[in-house]
């Protein structure tokens, strides 16, 4: 494959899989049990093209295989098939100049820090690893250290960070060599709601717009990538099964019509009926206020004729409407309508 | 060389730390050196003077002391390079030897620190009498940690596949002890045991070293250099070969960072 100026990363048919073994359901527990050999296509014949300066996030569901992407893109997997060039380069046969190209943050970001190092000495330590100049290094670790938001915790011992701030501070080291393509592997998974916006709008703003950088974002909320990324590929079985802008991907399933209402004191078994309902495709519950007895329904309906049904559904059987509203659908939606599956928010 | 001192500046903050853990071991080699001594003080064991020329308390001394170093080089690799920091050291642009050199160097400076306190406490204390061939003491002691290196990558790879259980740093540590010539000569044990010895390459660095501690010259001792060396060059790179080949499965299998 050629490399092209245009993509800051590019894949073509990569391929990775992985070779399990499962006990087979008769032997469940029994210690020496045939095992039986399955693969697994983790990253299945994908094809992909990045833009340099691009913040692309990528969605999808637990196992989907965005990780595994990530950890060919950094030459951390051997690919099975295909080709992954990563700033131009080969991740198979040019790993030494796609590391040099990269900053990486995994899922979980605080592997690899000393813990009775301070936040400052652990970076020290990695920008001596990763060839930042001795000259100037001093300057560039404070730099970071102030880009994420830690100067002041600098000199705290790493054991004595929250959670936000050991994910700001993997954050820092994968920006300390200033490579120009960032591979943030879920890097608010985990984090309270004020630590994860400040991470996304650091992202943003600083990242993107301020320095110009490439980011590959994967993720299973989908709130992160609506609201920041350029384009959004949903990843499921290894494969991208769309790929577009959020609003585009919004569109997809505007197919049907949303309704959110809140009702009091519907059973569960009143709820099992509504599902059962002509022209109702998907019914999501959710408890509101228990006390009050009030539960928050988000119905899909394949066309907007069956909404009056519904309503005449809650009427005949005397359930209370507290709030109604029509809905554009979400990029949740289209997310559901193409993986078939719920995802985390 | 950069590189190579923040590893060590690493290493002593995050030693330093631990004051009480640096108290104790200090007394740990102390009281060790001490047990050890009057043993050989009090203790007889002909054999061993007739081999080495030694008393049993110098023989004791040298054994406990550069065991150290060889216990240092058999968990080397799989402290480096555990599952828990393996994907950042494998991502950055440093390579795995400069990994494992760079981590290692602070544990062997603490190590000869402890070689120090043993040696101190057998000359200060209890009349131990070294003549010592600084050339071939680096020479030995290299060909010793070099080959323990190559079992403790040996080790680390089949870590690295298994997670958990490495039964080569067992058995090493096992006939170290058992066969090493560490703490008795192997000829005390009868002929049948005796034998597993010669195939063992602490044996020839444990005989070589209290040797060169003790005024031998380098041509002196060379039937048991000659093996030690070629035991050091087959292991040494069969360490490496099979560490290599377990972290490059463990890669195409996507299993580094199991546990």
């Amino acid at each position: 494959m050629t490399a092209s100026k245009e993509y800051a990363i590019e894949t073509r048919n990569l391929t990775k899989t992985y070779k399990s073994k499962i006990k087979t359901a008769k032997n469940q527990r029994s210690l020496f049990s045939h095992k039986e050999k399955r693969i697994v296509a983790a990253v299945n014949h994908l094809d992909l093209q990045i833009r340099q300066g691009e913040l692309f996030g990528l969605l999808g569901p637990n196992g989907a295989g965005k990780t595994t992407l990530v950890k060919v893109l950094c030459t951390l997997l051997p690919p099975d098939e295909g080709t992954a060039l990563v700033n131009g380069f080969d991740v198979s046969k040019q790993q030494m100049q796609v590391k040099q190209s990269i900053g990486t943050l995994f899922s979980v970001g605080e592997r690899g820090f000393f813990w009775r190092l301070n936040g400052y000495s652990n970076l020290e330590f990695y920008a001596a690893i990763y060839n930042v100049p001795r000259n100037g290094r001093k300057e560039r670790i404070i730099e970071v250290m102030e880009l994420v938001g830690l100067k002041e915790h600098a000199f705290d011992f790493f054991q004595k960070y929250s959670g936000g701030m050991k994910r700001k501070l993997a954050l820092a080291r994968t920006l300390l060599a200033d490579p120009p393509i960032l591979l943030l592997d879920e890097p608010t998974t985990g984090l309270d709601v004020t630590s994860s916006r400040a991470i996304r709008d650091f992202i943003k703003n600083d990242l993107i717009k301020k320095t110009g950088k490439t980011v590959l974002y994967t993720t299973h909320y989908i709130e992160e990538v609506a609201q920041m990324c350029n384009r959004v590929g949903i990843m499921n079985k290894g494969k991208i099964i769309a790929l577009d802008t959020p609003d585009a991907l919004k569109d997809m399933a505007k197919k049907g019509e949303v309704a959110e209402l809140v009702v009091k004191n519907m059973s569960s078994a009143q709820v099992q009926a509504l599902r059962g309902m002509a022209g109702v495709e998907e019914v999501a519950a959710q408890v509101q206020d228990a006390v009050l007895g009030q539960t928050r329904l988000r119905i899909r309906l394949t066309d907007v004729d069956a909404l009056p049904r519904v309503l005449d559904f809650f009427f005949k059987e005397k359930i209370k409407l507290v709030n109604f509203k029509q809905e554009e659908p979400t990029l949740e939606d289209a997310f559901i309508e193409l993986t078939g599956a719920g995802v985390g928010r | 060389m950069d590189k190579i001192y923040y590893f060590m500046k690493r290493d002593i903050i995050s030693f330093s730390t631990y004051k009480t853990n640096m108290l104790l071991m200090v007394l740990s080699a102390v009281f060790g050196a001490l047990s050890y001594a009057f043993l050989g003080a009090n203790a007889q064991m002909q054999s061993v003077l007739e081999m080495y020329n030694i008393s049993l308390t110098t023989y004791l001394i040298i054994g406990i002391a550069f065991n150290t170093y060889l216990s240092q080089s058999l968990t080397l690799v799989q402290k480096t390079i555990n599952p828990w920091s393996l994907e950042e050291v494998l991502v950055s642009p440093t390579g795995l030897v400069t990994f494992i050199v760079g981590s290692s160097l602070w544990g062997f400076i603490w190590s000869t620190g402890t070689i120090v306190i043993y040696l101190a406490v057998g000359i200060l204390a209890f009349g131990v009498v070294l003549s010592i061939n600084i050339v071939g003491t680096l020479l030995v002691v290299a060909l010793g940690i070099g080959t323990f290196i190559g079992f403790s990558m040996i080790g680390a790879g089949i870590l690295i596949l298994t997670k958990q259980g490495d039964p080569v740093t067992t058995l090493i540590t096992i006939a170290t002890s058992l066969f090493g010539n560490v703490l008795f000569p192997p000829q005390v044990m009868p002929i049948q045991l005796q034998v597993i010895s010669y195939f063992v390459p602490q044996y020839y660095f444990f005989t070589t070293i209290r040797q060169v501690l003790t005024g031998s010259s380098l041509l002196s001792i060379l039937p048991d250099l000659t093996i030690l060396i070629l035991m050091c060059a087959v292991i040494l790179p069969l360490g490496y070969y099979i560490y290599s080949w377990c972290l490059q499965t463990a890669r195409k299998n996507g299993t580094l960072s199991w546990f």
